[in-house]
Parts: C-alpha cells; sequence; structure tokens
C-alpha cells in the first residue's frame, strides 16, 4: 500500500510538472504579441505588388510608430506612386480588448486631416496582398489558438499554431502561422478564406536584429487563388531614437515628415 | 503680362534652386460635351498644375503656378494658386503668403468652410482644390499637445468668383422688366487694415472625438444688390459687400466603425435678396447653416449620407430665399482590380425644390500616375441651386498624369 502511495505521488509530481512546462497556442501567440520591438521605430517600407504576369507596381512610404504603453500610434508618409504623394494616414490602437483603433487620413487636394472608419480592416492597403488588418497587431484574445505539431523550417524549430477567429463575420476562416522557438518571432503564416481553403501565404525572407530586437525586415504575401504576390521591404530602420510624442498629431499629418 | 513675367521669373529661379527643388503636380487634358446642346463642347482644357516644394531648415516655400489652356477660346491663363512660406518653431508655424485654408468636417458643403471664397465660374463642378481661390493671409496654428489654436488675418478682402455672363453657368438674378442702372461706388472693399478679415478656431483630434470651434469676422464673399426704383422708372442697382460674423462648431465621431460628423454655423445679419423695395430689396436676417452626416463601410463599399439644412431667422415673406432650405448628399464609392479602378456615385438632392445634381465617375489608373476618368454631370428638375441648370447636362472625359 505504502509502495502504491509513493508511485502515485511521483506520477502526480510528474504530471504536475509537465503540466507546468507545457505551452499552450495561446501562450505562443501571445509571446509573439508581447515580443519586444523598441519603444518607438521608424523606416521605409517599400511594397512592390506583382501581378500573373510578373508586372510590378511599387509603393513607397516612410513610417514612425510609437509604443505609449496602452496604446500604439502609428504615422505613415505616403512617398510614391506621384498621385499619392503627400497623403498621410495614422492609426491609434489599443491594447484594451475590443477597442477599436482611431484612424485619420489627410488627402493634400481636400487640405484636412478626415477621420475614417476602422471598420474597413478586410480591405486591402493600397491594393496590395496585405488587408489593413494583416498589418495590425491582432490581439492574441481575438482568436483560439492550439499547437498542430511542431516542425524545423530552415532549420528553425518551429511551433505550428492554428488560430480560428472567436468572431463569425471574419474574412478568414482560420490562419496556421510558424513560430520559431524561442524567438517568438512568426516563420511563415497561412490564411484560409472561409471557404476553408488557402487563400494567402505570408513568408518571412529576412529578419534582422537591430538593438537587440528581431525585426522582419522582408516579407512576402502571396495570394495564391488569384497569384498575386506584394513583397514588404523595411530599410533604413532606427529603434528607440526617442521620437516626440509630437510626431503622432494633426500638425505632422499636414505638415508631412 | 506682369502676371507672365512674374512666373516666367518664377521658372528660371526655380531651375536655379532645381537641385533642392521638388516638383510634383499633374498635366490633364479635359474633355466636356453637353448633352441636351446637340453635343456642344462645354470644356476643352489643357491643364498644368505644377507644385514646387523648397525647404530648408525650419523654413518651407511652396508654389503652385496653374497653366490652363482654354481651346474653346483660344486662351491661356496663368495663375498662383497657392505661394507661401511656412516656418516652423518647436510649438507654433506661421504661413505667409497666398494660401487655400480649409475648415470644417462637410464634405462638398461649405458652412464653417468660408475662409479661401470659392471661383463658381463652372458652378460647383471642378475639383474642390480648384474651387477655392486661393487668398492672401497670415496664418498662425499654436500647437499644445492633440489641440490647435489658430489664427488667420487676411489683410485684403478677396470675393467669389461669379459665372461670367455669357457662361452657361450664369444666372440672371434681376430678372425685372424695368431698365436697370448699375452703380459701382460701394463695390469694393478698400485695402486697408479696418477692412481686413480675422478668423480664430480651436480643434482637437483625439481618440472619443475630433472637434472645431471657430469665430470669423469676415465679409460676405458675394455683394448684396440694393435696389431703388428712380422716378424716370429705372431700377437703380448699388452692389456692395457687408460684413459677415459669424461662430461655428463641428464635430468627427467613430460609433460601431462608422463615422458621425456634424457642422453647423450661425451668421449675424446675413443679406438676403427680398422683393419688397421699401426695404432695397435686402433684407438682413441671422442665418443657420448646419449639417449631420454619416460614413460607413458596407462590404468594401464606401457610403456616406449628408443631411443640410439652412434656416432663416426671424423670416419675412418677400425674402427669396425659403426660410428652410433642406439639402441631401448621397455618396457611394467602391475599388476594384487592386484600386485600379474607382466606381463613384455622388450626389446632391434639393428637398425644397425636388432637384438634384448627380455625379457618376469611373477612374481608372492604367498606370502608377495616370489615370482615364468618364464621368457625367446630370441636372435634374425645373429649379433650385440644381434644377436651373437642367439644360447643362454633361459628359466629359479626363486624362491625367501625376509626376
Amino acid at each position: 500500500m505504502r509502495k502504491f502511495i509513493v508511485i502515485l505521488m511521483v506520477v502526480l509530481i510528474m504530471t504536475a510538472t509537465l503540466t507546468a512546462e507545457e505551452i499552450t497556442g495561446l501562450q505562443i501567440i501571445e509571446s509573439v504579441y508581447n515580443r519586444p520591438t523598441g519603444q518607438d521605430q521608424e523606416g521605409d517600407l517599400t511594397m512592390t505588388l506583382i501581378n500573373s504576369r510578373g508586372d510590378e507596381r511599387v509603393r513607397e512610404i516612410k513610417q514612425f510608430l510609437k509604443d505609449f504603453g496602452d496604446m500604439e500610434k502609428k504615422i505613415m508618409f505616403f512617398l510614391s506612386p506621384a498621385d499619392v504623394r503627400n497623403t498621410s494616414f495614422m492609426n491609434w490602437s489599443y491594447d484594451e480588448v475590443g477597442k477599436d483603433d482611431d484612424q485619420w487620413i489627410y488627402l493634400p487636394a481636400l487640405k484636412k486631416v478626415k477621420r475614417i472608419s476602422s471598420d474597413s480592416k478586410s480591405d486591402y492597403f493600397m491594393g496590395s496582398d496585405f488587408t489593413y488588418d494583416d498589418l495590425g497587431d491582432r490581439h492574441p484574445s481575438s482568436d483560439s489558438h492550439i499547437i498542430l505539431r511542431e516542425e524545423t523550417v530552415d532549420g528553425e524549430d518551429c511551433y505550428v499554431v492554428e488560430s480560428i477567429p472567436k468572431e463569425e463575420e471574419y474574412m478568414y476562416s482560420r490562419t496556421i502561422t510558424w513560430i520559431v522557438k524561442d524567438k517568438w518571432i512568426g516563420k511563415k503564416k497561412e490564411f484560409y478564406d472561409e471557404d476553408d481553403d488557402l487563400l494567402k501565404t505570408l513568408t518571412v525572407k529576412e529578419v534582422e536584429k537591430i538593438k537587440n530586437y528581431l525585426i522582419i525586415t522582408y516579407s512576402e504575401m502571396h495570394n495564391v487563388q488569384k497569384d498575386h504576390k506584394t513583397t514588404m521591404i523595411l530599410k533604413n530602420i532606427a529603434i528607440d531614437t526617442g521620437i516626440s510624442d509630437n510626431k503622432f498629431t494633426e500638425r505632422m499629418m499636414k505638415r508631412g515628415m | 503680362m506682369k502676371r507672365t513675367v512674374l512666373i516666367i521669373m518664377l521658372l528660371v529661379f526655380a531651375f536655379m534652386l532645381d537641385a533642392q527643388i521638388i516638383h510634383r503636380g499633374f498635366v490633364r487634358t479635359y474633355l466636356g460635351t453637353l448633352t441636351e446642346q446637340d453635343g456642344e463642347y462645354s470644356v476643352l482644357q489643357n491643364t498644368f498644375d505644377w507644385k514646387l516644394d523648397y525647404g530648408k531648415g525650419d523654413v518651407a516655400l511652396f508654389v503652385n503656378p496653374v497653366f490652363d489652356y482654354n481651346a474653346l477660346n483660344n486662351n491661356l491663363d496663368i495663375s498662383l494658386r497657392q505661394a507661401y512660406m511656412d516656418i516652423y518653431f518647436d510649438n507654433f508655424d506661421l504661413r505667409i503668403g497666398k494660401q487655400q485654408i480649409i475648415w470644417g468636417k462637410a464634405d462638398g458643403v461649405f458652412i464653417t468652410d468660408i475662409i479661401s471664397p470659392r471661383d463658381l465660374s463652372e458652378f460647383i463642378l471642378p475639383d474642390f482644390e480648384e474651387i477655392r481661390i486661393g487668398i492672401n493671409a497670415v496664418k498662425f496654428d499654436y500647437y499644445l499637445g492633440n489641440s490647435t489654436f489658430e489664427a488667420v488675418w487676411i489683410p485684403t478682402f478677396q470675393p467669389a468668383v461669379a459665372p461670367r455672363k455669357g457662361s452657361i453657368w450664369y444666372i440672371n438674378m434681376l430678372d425685372f422688366m424695368m431698365p436697370i442702372v448699375y452703380d459701382y461706388h460701394n463695390y469694393d472693399v478698400g485695402n486697408k487694415l479696418s477692412e481686413s478679415e480675422i478668423a480664430l478656431k480651436y480643434s482637437y483630434l483625439g481618440s472619443a472625438i475630433d472637434f472645431e470651434l471657430m469665430a470669423a469676422y469676415m465679409w460676405d464673399d458675394n455683394p448684396a444688390m440694393h435696389i431703388f426704383p428712380q422716378p424716370d422708372t429705372t431700377l437703380l442697382i448699388k452692389t456692395e459687400y457687408h460684413r459677415l460674423p459669424l461662430a461655428g462648431a463641428s464635430f468627427s465621431k467613430a460609433v460601431e466603425g462608422a463615422i458621425v460628423r456634424g457642422e453647423g454655423a450661425y451668421y449675424f445679419e446675413k443679406r438676403f435678396a427680398a422683393d419688397d423695395f421699401t426695404v432695397n430689396g435686402i433684407r438682413e436676417k441671422d442665418y443657420a447653416h448646419y449639417l449631420i452626416g454619416y460614413d460607413h463601410n458596407w462590404f468594401g463599399v464606401n457610403v456616406s449620407f449628408q443631411f443640410i439644412q439652412e434656416y432663416i431667422l426671424d423670416y419675412e415673406n418677400d425674402i427669396r430665399n425659403d426660410e428652410f432650405s433642406n439639402t441631401m448628399t448621397f455618396l457611394v464609392m467602391e475599388d476594384f482590380l487592386r484600386e485600379t479602378l474607382r466606381l463613384e456615385f455622388f450626389t446632391y438632392y434639393g428637398i425644397n425644390n425636388k432637384d438634384a445634381l448627380l455625379r457618376p465617375k469611373i477612374t481608372y489608373d492604367f498606370t502608377d500616375g495616370f489615370e482615364v476618368q468618364l464621368g457625367a454631370n446630370i441636372f435634374i428638375g425645373e429649379e433650385g441651386n440644381f434644377g436651373q441648370y437642367n439644360e447643362n447636362d454633361m459628359i466629359y472625359l479626363k486624362l491625367k498624369l501625376s509626376f
């Protein structure tokens, strides 16, 4: 009997230890969400839209973002093509669950800053393969996450996590993300449409370590259904330079960089 | 001639500083034809809109010469839409020179947006950037967090531009049987400090709401026609501009994924045309102009509604305008083919006169920066702001290359 109790205790302790060490899908996605990327960041973003014939259209943007604790502010200045030059876009996103982003656009022809609806997250950004939601940080609590398996991609050990949106009308039925263990950075992501067919694949092609932060500098979104691609390259990145709070204001939207 | 020399000097200056100047703008060909008039051309215009930016430290220069060639009368019109200098300080900016100043939250309706007068020589059909006339002004902006205090001083009055006589947009407001004699002695507003205009605005942009509060001591951009019947049965008409003080506010707020906008202004002692000659055909009345708007994106389609009301207080029956004038606007817009194709339909509907202006258009970007636009302006009704142009239905084609 005493032997049985000892064995039972050992089994219970082992089970408890294993449970404590076993990571959940939610924890992985939270680790990615919370991966430090600095207090502020600026960089030059180049998006190249490539259609199935290989024709390219290029969009150039200068962007600044800053973490204000419970919110993140981002401002983008459009440099090309010529007909959108001097347009600017500002987004304030909040950590608070369920709180919508605030968004404004400045159109130089109208000469005024206009608040726009943030309810169009499924719209494609500047005709690219990225939706507004793809470009933002989706809160982990918006989806249910499960670990499908573990895989090695390009020599890096990854968790493969499936995320199913809690919102019924969301544009994707599910996503599958390959996340590098310990680095908490995405390697690849698949987006499935409402019929559960593969719609898009996001591939992270380059990651740079800048001031000890891991920053994705080159990625590609491929719409496999339309065979259309968008590459996104981030250059001239500067982190924690102390960007002024005043950068994220109506004044700067009108004035430009 | 002087203007041409000035522009040429500007060009020479621009090329001298070429390395430091940023050039942008567009070249556009615009062809419009009247469908009710056997396809008569109403517009045949080539435009070169050139924008030059130059900056050094905390000082910047912006010049916007516009070259409009009208092929219908073989006329080249050269103008400076804007030409100003910006001086930036830590917490405030100064903008000095000819500039367009836009206030308010309304789209396509002018309520608190009264700083830059309008060029209505082609009614309200040109792009708004081209309707607004640049004014000589000093603009001061002081920034405090998300708040901005703006003060504008306009030393010389710039009136609105009305359609010239003979234009399809000209409306004869004085349809009398008697012969008319005009007196322009009081027509011009003097170029002196006491005749200048001042406008103040406080604006806030934040998470909960964006809003503006404004007050201004302006001139009415349109002259009043004071009518004096003469013993010899002629009518003497004295045209005169009058002061127009006003105060107003506007806001914009996100509500359940949509945007709700509002704007209103109260004008003091605005002059209205009246039939009673004992008051010389003019009555001074306070006047309110306000709007509520709603913007939403439904399944990728941008939809916007606005309801606008104008109200003449202490109304008298001989005033030619209605006591209440109600107008609605409706906009629906969608992009296709990765934002290279845009369909847009904008409508003004005058409720009082059951008249409307329908403005469908389709724009296609052949390549980045080169677009082709096909559109129509369709006037419906017999009277009212839009119905009075019932004969002016137009289809048009614009080719535009931006650089």
